[in-house]
C-alpha cells in the first residue's frame, strides 16, 4: 500500500478500529479465539491476571479487561500486535518478559500475534471465575452472636466469660481459681497503669472487704494519669516513635509534644474512632485546633533521611510507602506492605490499589528537592515551650516598645522638619540599628513535625516494580475492592481516616480489640495481630472477637469500657500457675483455662524498680529525659551526640520519657526488647537474655534504684524482719514466705558482716544516696539485699 | 525455616509442667539439691536460643569477621588498576557511560561534566598470580597469596546509611535482621559465654546508620549485634558494682537463683528455667570478659604484628580483638572502621587510613592462619560501595571521587576460599562490571552456603511471608565455594 493510498484509507481504517474496540470481529475470529487463544490464556494468562489477582493491575478474562489494561497501560492496542503490551510481552523484548515461567513457543507468539491483528475477536462465555479470597472470614461484617450457654454459670462474671468457658467446656477443661488478691492487685495495676502497686495500695486493698472491691480498684486506676502512660506507650510502638530522626545524620526532633497528646487523649477516654480521625487527618477537620495538628505527628514519626547528595524524593516516598504499611498494620491488620512491588501473593490487595492508598497521603506537603534543605522537617508548626513563650514575649514587647519609639522618633522629626535627610540623622540611624540588632536576635521556638497537604497535588502513579523512578499508569486515591468503599469527597486522608473506623470497615474494630486482648493476655485472640489476612492464624474464639469488636462501637469507641470489661472477666482473673491437665490438652494456652505470666515491658522494667525505690518522679509528660546511661553507649553514632545526664527529678522519670536516639537508643531499653522504632511494630517479644541479667545486676540506674530502696527501707521500718517483708513486698507485691524470709536473712547477714569488716567497700556501694546514712555497712547491706530483691524473677514478671 | 529443636522443647517444657506441680510444696532446702531440677535449667542453656543449631549441609566455616570499611573505599586506589582510566585522565566522560546512571550529589555532577580521573597510586603485582594492589595496602600486598579479591560487585543505593544497611540486611530500608542475626538464628554460636554477634568501632565516628546495621529486625532480639566498647569493659554493665566485691556477688546471685528456682517449683514456667541459665551465663560473661580483653598473654610479636598499643582504642585493637573472639567461639564479628569517604581529597586523608587498616588487617589474616583458625574462618575487608572512576573537585587543587555504586572491589580471607585469586572484573574504566556483576545478594547467599546455610531455606516468617537475607535474589558464588 502507497503512503497515498494509506491516507485514503484512514479514516476507514479507523472506523474499523473504532468498531473493533466496541465488539468482537467476525465469527471466523470468534472460531480463531475459541480454538488457539482460549486454551493459551487460560494456560498462560489467566493464573494471575484474573480478576480477583489482577496481577499489575491487568485483568485478561474480558476483551474490556484487557482494553482497560494494568499498571502499565492497555494490554493490547486492536490491529496493533506491534504496539501491544501483550506481543511486547511474549516476545520478551522490553523489561516486561511474560510468561514469567519461560518463554511461549513460537507458534504460539505467533497465534497471539495474529489474534491481535484480527482486532481481538471474543467469545461471550467467561472466561474465570470470580475473585477468589474475598469470602475469608475477616473481610466479612463483624457479626454479634449472643454469648453462648454454659454449665457452670456461677464462674461467669461478664459477656466474655460465656465465650472462654463455653470453649474450655467443650474440651472438659475447668478455668483455673482466681488468683489471691496480692497478685490480681499488682496484675492489673500493671497492665493498666505500668506501676506495681504502693504498700499503702496493697493494704487498703487487702483491708477492702466490700464485694466490689476489685471493681473499685479497676476504676481507680482507670482514672489514674499514669493510665494514659501505660496504654500510651502501646500506641507508640504503633507509631514508630522516637526522637530523632532516624537513617544517616539522626538528628534531635521535637516530637514529645505528640507523645504527650497520646496521652491525654487516652487518659480522658477520647473515643478511638476520634483518636484515629485526628491523628490521620486532624488537619483536614474544619478549623482544627493546636490538638488535632499536634496528633497528626502520628505519620511523622516515619524515619528521615537527610544524608548528604541524597534524592529527596526518594526517601519522602519511602516514607509515604510506610505510611501505608502502618495503615495496614495498625488498623486493617493486613500487610498492605507487600502490595508496594507487585500484587499481593496470598490477600486480595493489588499493588494498584496500594498506591490508590498511596495517593490519600502523597500529597503532605514534605519537601523533594534539594533546594529545600533548609526547610528539611517541613511541614511543621510552632509550639513554644512555657521558657520559650515567655523568652519570645518578651522579646515581641522590647520590639514593640523599639518600634514605637522608633515611630515616635520620626514624627518628631517631621514635625521638626528634619524629613529632608533622615539616613544622616545619627539618632535614627543608632534606632534603626538596634531595631535590625533585636531582630535578629529572635529567640528560636521548638517546631513540631505534623501534617500537612501542600497546594499544588502531586501526581499519583504506580510505582512499577516499587520503584518510584519507573512511573506506570496514573491512580485516584481509593481503597480495596475486598472491603467496603471509601467514600472519597475529594479524595483526603480525612475521607481515608472516616473509612477506617466507619462502622462498615470489618478490620478496625477487630484489630484494636484483638491487640488490647493481646496486652492482657500475652496473645491475641487472633496470634498474627498484623496479619488477618488469608496467611495469618484463624481467631482461636471468632465469635469472641467479633463479639467485642461490635461492642467496642457499640459503646461509642470507649477504650476504658472495653478494657474495663475486660480486666474484670473471671478469665482475666485466674491464677497463671501452670497446670498440667491443660497442658496436655492446650500446650500453647490457646484456649486460656489459665492466665498467663509475662516479663514486664522494656519501660516498665525500670518504672517498677524506680516505684519500689521510692525514687520516682512521677510528673506526666515534657521533653524527653536523660537518665543515666551506660559509658560508651552512645559512641557508634555517626554524629557526636551528647547525653545531658539528669541530675535532678528528671533522673527518675518512667521509662517511656527517656529520650530515644533511634541509631542509639538506650542500653536499658533495647536489652529489655524495646522496638527500634524503624517500623510499626505490633508485638514485643519477650527475651530472657544474660544482657538483661548484667544490666539488672549491674548497671549504675539499677545499683541507684538499690540505693534508693535501702534508704527507703531503713526509713520506713525500725527493725529488720519488718524491712525484709517490705523489700519484698515492694519489689514482688507479695510477702515472701518463711522459706523466702530465712534465705533473704542470712544472706543480709553475711552482708552486713563483710561490710563490717572492710567499711571501705560499703562507702562505695553506698554511693551518692547513702553518703549520709548513719551506719554505712548497713546502709550498704540493704542495698545488697535490694539488689537481690529486685533482680528475682518475681519482680520482673507480671503473673 | 530452622526452628529451634522441637523435641528438645517438649522435653523441657513436659519436664517443667510436671516437676513444677510436684515440687510445689517441697522445701527449699531439699530443692536445691534436687540434682534433676538443677540439671533442668542446664536443658535449659542447651536449648537456649544462642544454643549451635544443626545447618542444613556440612559447613565449610564456622565464623565471620566482617571488616567494614565505612564511608566506600576506593576501588580505583586499591585494587582495581586501570591503564585506561590513566591514560584518558582529565578528559570528559563520554555521555555512553553516564546515560541512565544516577549519583550521589547529583547537583555537582550536572553542573559540570565530570572528568575521568587516573589514578595517582603505583599498582604493582603481588603473590603467585599476580594480583595488583596500589602503594597505599603495602602489608596486605603481602599476603596476596591468602586472598581473594573480588572485583566487579555493585550494589543499589548511593547514599551511605542506605548503602550499608543493604550491605548488611539485604535492603536498603531501616528495619530488616542483619546478616549477623541471620546468621546467629541459623546455626546459634559455639560460645555459650559471649554474644553470637559481636560489634567491634573505629575511626573518628560511628558508622551511618548506626544500630540499624547490626539490628535483629523481625528476628527475636536476642539475635542483635551486640555493640563492645573498645576502651574499659568490652560489654556494658559487666563489672560488679563498686563496692560489690566478687565474693558479694557471688553471694548474690547465688541468692537469686535459690530464690528463683523456688518460684520455679511453684508456678512451673519454664521461662524461669531459662532465666536461671541467663544468670548463669551472665556470671560466667564477667569472668569471660576481662580475660578477652587481657592482651598480656598475647606475644609482644604478636602485639606489634597488629599494631597494637596498649589502652589505645584502635583498629588494631579490634582486629586483635576479633581474632581472640573467634577462638572464643563467637559466631560473628563485625569491625567498622569509618572515615574512607574521600570526596574532596584523595591524596593525604587517604593515606592516613590506610595507614591505619592495613597492617591490622594483614596482621589478622597471619594470626588467625598461625592459631589455626583461618580455615574455619571467612574474612570479609569491604564498604558499603566504590568511588566513581570520575573526579569530584571540591577544594581548590585537590580531587577526589563520588559515591559510586555499579562496581567496586572487596577482598575475603579464609574459610578455604580460592586463595590467591581474582573473581570477577571491571571495565577499562573501572565503572562497570565487565560481565555479569557480583550482587550483595550473591555475596550474602555465599557467606551463608560457607556456613552451611542455603539461602533460600533460611527464613523467618513475618506478616504472613516468609522472609530471606537475600530477598527474592542471591546466587551462590561457585567460583568461590569450588
Amino acid at each position: 500500500m502507497r503512503a497515498s493510498t494509506l491516507r485514503n484509507f484512514l479514516p476507514l481504517l479507523l472506523l474499523a478500529a473504532a468498531a473493533a474496540w466496541a465488539q468482537p470481529a467476525d465469527p471466523g475470529g470468534v472460531a480463531f479465539f475459541e480454538s488457539t487463544i482460549r486454551p493459551l490464556l487460560r494456560a498462560q494468562c489467566l493464573g494471575c491476571h484474573n480478576p480477583g489477582n489482577r496481577s499489575s493491575g491487568l485483568a485478561m478474562d474480558s476483551r474490556e479487561a484487557l482494553l482497560e489494561g494494568g499498571n502499565r497501560g492497555a494490554g493490547a492496542i486492536p490491529g496493533q500486535p506491534e504496539d501491544s503490551l501483550l506481543i511486547q510481552a511474549v516476545l520478551r523484548s522490553g523489561d516486561l518478559k511474560m510468561p514469567p515461567a519461560g518463554p511461549l513457543k513460537p507458534e504460539q507468539v505467533e497465534a497471539l500475534k495474529k489474534w491481535v491483528g484480527m482486532g481481538l475477536p471474543w467469545s461471550a462465555a467467561p472466561l474465570a471465575k470470580k475473585k477468589p479470597g474475598t469470602t475469608h472470614w475477616a473481610f466479612q461484617p463483624v457479626k454479634r452472636d449472643a454469648p453462648p450457654a454454659v454449665a457452670n454459670a456461677a464462674w461467669v462474671r461478664t459477656p466474655i466469660d460465656r465465650f472462654i468457658l463455653a470453649r474450655l467446656e467443650k474440651e472438659r477443661l475447668p478455668p483455673s481459681p482466681e488468683a489471691d488478691r496480692l497478685t490480681l492487685l499488682r496484675r492489673v495495676s500493671l497492665d493498666l497503669t505500668g506501676l506495681p502497686p504502693a504498700p499503702e495500695e496493697i493494704a487498703a486493698f487487702l483491708a477492702d472487704s466490700r464485694p466490689d472491691a476489685y471493681e473499685r480498684l479497676v476504676e481507680r486506676l482507670l482514672t489514674s494519669p499514669h493510665y494514659g502512660e501505660r496504654w500510651g506507650r502501646h500506641w507508640l510502638d504503633l507509631a514508630r516513635y522516637a526522637d530523632s530522626d532516624g537513617y544517616t545524620i539522626d538528628s534531635p526532633r521535637t516530637m514529645w509534644r505528640y507523645r504527650d497528646w497520646v496521652i491525654r487523649a487516652i487518659n480522658r477516654d477520647m473515643p478511638f474512632d476520634q483518636f484515629v480521625i485526628e491523628q490521620i487527618a486532624g488537619d483536614l477537620l474544619p478549623n482544627p485546633t493546636e490538638e488535632q495538628l499536634i496528633a497528626t505527628g502520628f505519620h511523622r514519626n516515619t524515619p528521615s533521611n537527610f544524608e548528604g547528595g541524597i534524592d529527596w524524593e526518594q526517601y519522602r516516598v519511602e516514607a509515604v510507602a510506610d505510611r501505608v504499611a502502618t495503615t495496614g498494620a495498625v488498623f486493617l491488620g493486613l500487610t498492605v506492605g507487600c502490595a508496594r512491588c507487585h500484587d499481593h501473593k496470598y490477600d486480595p490487595i493489588t499493588q494498584k490499589e496500594f498506591y490508590q492508598m498511596f495517593a490519600f497521603y502523597n500529597q503532605a506537603d514534605e519537601i523533594d528537592h534539594e533546594d529545600d534543605r533548609p526547610d528539611y522537617w517541613r511541614p511543621t508548626m510552632e509550639i513554644p515551650t512555657p521558657e520559650e513563650a515567655v523568652r519570645r514575649e518578651a522579646f515581641r514587647a522590647q520590639f514593640r516598645a523599639l518600634s514605637r519609639e522608633l515611630v515616635q522618633y520620626v514624627r518628631a522629626l517631621a514635625r521638626r522638619g528634619d524629613l529632608a535627610e533622615p539616613g544622616k540623622d545619627p539618632g535614627l540611624q543608632e534606632r534603626v540599628k538596634n531595631l535590625r540588632a533585636l531582630r535578629r536576635s529572635e529567640p528560636k521556638v521548638t517546631v513540631a513535625l505534623v501534617m500537612r497537604d501542600r497546594a499544588t497535588p502531586r501526581e499519583n502513579y504506580i510505582h512499577l516494580g516499587g520503584d518510584f523512578l519507573r512511573k506506570g499508569i496514573a491512580v485516584k486515591p481509593g481503597g480495596f475492592a475486598v472491603l467496603p468503599p471509601i467514600e472519597t469527597g475529594g479524595g483526603t486522608r480525612l475521607d481515608l481516616a472516616r473509612w477506617l473506623v466507619s462502622p462498615t470497615n470489618p478490620l478496625t474494630p477487630r484489630v484494636t480489640v484483638n491487640r488490647w486482648w493481646q496486652h492482657f493476655f500475652g496473645k491475641g485472640l487472633v496470634e498474627t495481630e498484623n496479619d488477618f489476612g488469608v496467611m495469618g492464624a484463624a481467631p482461636t474464639h471468632p465469635e469472641l472477637l467479633d463479639w467485642l469488636a461490635g461492642e467496642l462501637v457499640a459503646r461509642r469507641w470507649s477504650m476504658k469500657e472495653i478494657h474495663r470489661l475486660i480486666v474484670t472477666s473471671a478469665v482475666y482473673r485466674q491464677s497463671s500457675k501452670v497446670r498440667d491437665d491443660a497442658a496436655e490438652v492446650d500446650p500453647y494456652n490457646k484456649l486460656l483455662a489459665r492466665q498467663t505470666r509475662l516479663r514486664l515491658d522494656a519501660e516498665i522494667v525500670r518504672d517498677a524498680a524506680l516505684a519500689a525505690s521510692g525514687l520516682l518522679t512521677p510528673a506526666v509528660g515534657g521533653p524527653s529525659v536523660y537518665p543515666p546511661i551506660p559509658e560508651g553507649a552512645m559512641s557508634v553514632t555517626q554524629v557526636k551526640r551528647e547525653w545531658p545526664t539528669a541530675t535532678g527529678a528528671d533522673r527518675y522519670r518512667r521509662g517511656l520519657y527517656t529520650f530515644f536516639w533511634r541509631s542509639a537508643p538506650h542500653p536499658g531499653l533495647i536489652v529489655f526488647d524495646a522496638p527500634d522504632a524503624t517500623q510499626s511494630c505490633t508485638r514485643r517479644v519477650r527475651s530472657n537474655t544474660p544482657l538483661q541479667a548484667l544490666t539488672l545486676l549491674n548497671d549504675e540506674a539499677f545499683v541507684e534504684f538499690a540505693q534508693g530502696l535501702a534508704a527507703r527501707l531503713l526509713r520506713e521500718e525500725s527493725d529488720d524482719g519488718a524491712r525484709l517483708r517490705r523489700a519484698f513486698l515492694l519489689a514482688a507485691g507479695r510477702p515472701p514466705s518463711s522459706v523466702e524470709q530465712e534465705r533473704l536473712q542470712s544472706f543480709l547477714a553475711a552482708q552486713l558482716d563483710a561490710f563490717q569488716t572492710e567499711p571501705g567497700t560499703a562507702a562505695e556501694l553506698a554511693g551518692q544516696l547513702g553518703a549520709d546514712a548513719r551506719d554505712l555497712p548497713r546502709f550498704a547491706a540493704w542495698t545488697q539485699l535490694a539488689r537481690v530483691v529486685l533482680n528475682l524473677d518475681d519482680f520482673l514478671t507480671r503473673e | 525455616m530452622l526452628e529451634e529443636n522441637p523435641l528438645k522443647r517438649e522435653t523441657r517444657r513436659h519436664f517443667f509442667s510436671r516437676c513444677g506441680m510436684g515440687l510445689g510444696r517441697v522445701a527449699l532446702a531439699s530443692l536445691l539439691t534436687d540434682g534433676a531440677l538443677w540439671s533442668a535449667s542446664q536443658t535449659a542453656v542447651a536449648a537456649g536460643p544462642l544454643a549451635p543449631k544443626p545447618p542444613h549441609f556440612p559447613p565449610r566455616i564456622d565464623h565471620v569477621i566482617y571488616l567494614f570499611m565505612a564511608g566506600g573505599p576506593s576501588h580505583l586506589e586499591l585494587f582495581d588498576y586501570k591503564p585506561k582510566l590513566q591514560e584518558l585522565d582529565a578528559q570528559p566522560t563520554p555521555d555512553s557511560v553516564l546515560k541512565g546512571k544516577r549519583f550521589a550529589f547529583m547537583d555537582t555532577f550536572s553542573k559540570e561534566k565530570p572528568k575521568l580521573l587516573g589514578t595517582r597510586r603505583k599498582f604493582q603485582r603481588y603473590g603467585k598470580n599476580g594480583l595488583y594492589f596500589s602503594e597505599l595496602l603495602p602489608h596486605t600486598a603481602s599476603i596476596a597469596d591468602e586472598l581473594t579479591v573480588i572485583h566487579g560487585v555493585n550494589t543499589e543505593n548511593f547514599n551511605h546509611g542506605p548503602a550499608k544497611c543493604f550491605a548488611n540486611t539485604g535492603s536498603f530500608r531501616f528495619g530488616r535482621p542483619s546478616m549477623g542475626a541471620w546468621i546467629t538464628y541459623g546455626v546459634g554460636s559455639p560460645s555459650q559465654e559471649l554474644p553470637g554477634f559481636v560489634v567491634l568501632q573505629s575511626g573518628p565516628r560511628g558508622p551511618r546508620g548506626g544500630a540499624a546495621l547490626w539490628a535483629s529486625g523481625f528476628l527475636p532480639t536476642v539475635y542483635q549485634g551486640v555493640p563492645f566498647r573498645s576502651t574499659g569493659d568490652p560489654i556494658l554493665d559487666l563489672s560488679r558494682p563498686q563496692g560489690v566485691t566478687e565474693r558479694a556477688q557471688k553471694q548474690t546471685l547465688e541468692t537469686i537463683r535459690e530464690l528463683n528456682l523456688a518460684r520455679l517449683a511453684e508456678t512451673g514456667d519454664s521461662e524461669i528455667a531459662t532465666r536461671i541459665a541467663a544468670y548463669e551465663m551472665a556470671y560466667r560473661m564477667q569472668t569471660s570478659g576481662p580475660e578477652l580483653i587481657d592482651f598480656s598473654k598475647e606475644s609482644r610479636e604478636t602485639l606489634e604484628m597488629y599494631g597494637v598499643e596498649a589502652g589505645q582504642a584502635s583498629f588494631a585493637n579490634n582486629c586483635l580483638l576479633a581474632a581472640r573472639l573467634v577462638e572464643r567461639g563467637v559466631r560473628f564479628v563485625q569491625l567498622y572502621h569509618t572515615d574512607w569517604d574521600h570526596h574532596a581529597d584523595l591524596s593525604q586523608p587517604l593515606d592516613d587510613v590506610c595507614r591505619e587498616v592495613d597492617r591490622p588487617s594483614m596482621a589478622l589474616v597471619k594470626d588467625l592462619k598461625r592459631r589455626g583458625l583461618l580455615d574455619r574462618t571467612l574474612v570479609i575487608w569491604g564498604g558499603e560501595f566504590g568511588r566513581t572512576p570520575m573526579g569530584e573537585a571540591r577544594e581548590e587543587g585537590k580531587i577526589g571521587r563520588n559515591h559510586h555504586i555499579d562496581s567496586f572491589s572487596l577482598w575475603m580471607a579464609g574459610g578455604g576460599l580460592p586463595a590467591g585469586q581474582a573473581i570477577g572484573a571491571s571495565d577499562e574504566l573501572g565503572f562497570s562490571p565487565l560481565d555479569r556483576p557480583i550482587e550483595t545478594h550473591d555475596l550474602h547467599a555465599t557467606i551463608l552456603h560457607l556456613l552451611g546455610l542455603d539461602h533460600t531455606k533460611l527464613t523467618f516468617r513475618f506478616q504472613g511471608r516468609d522472609f530471606r537475607l537475600t530477598d527474592i535474589k542471591g546466587h551462590v558464588l561457585r567460583e568461590l565455594t569450588g
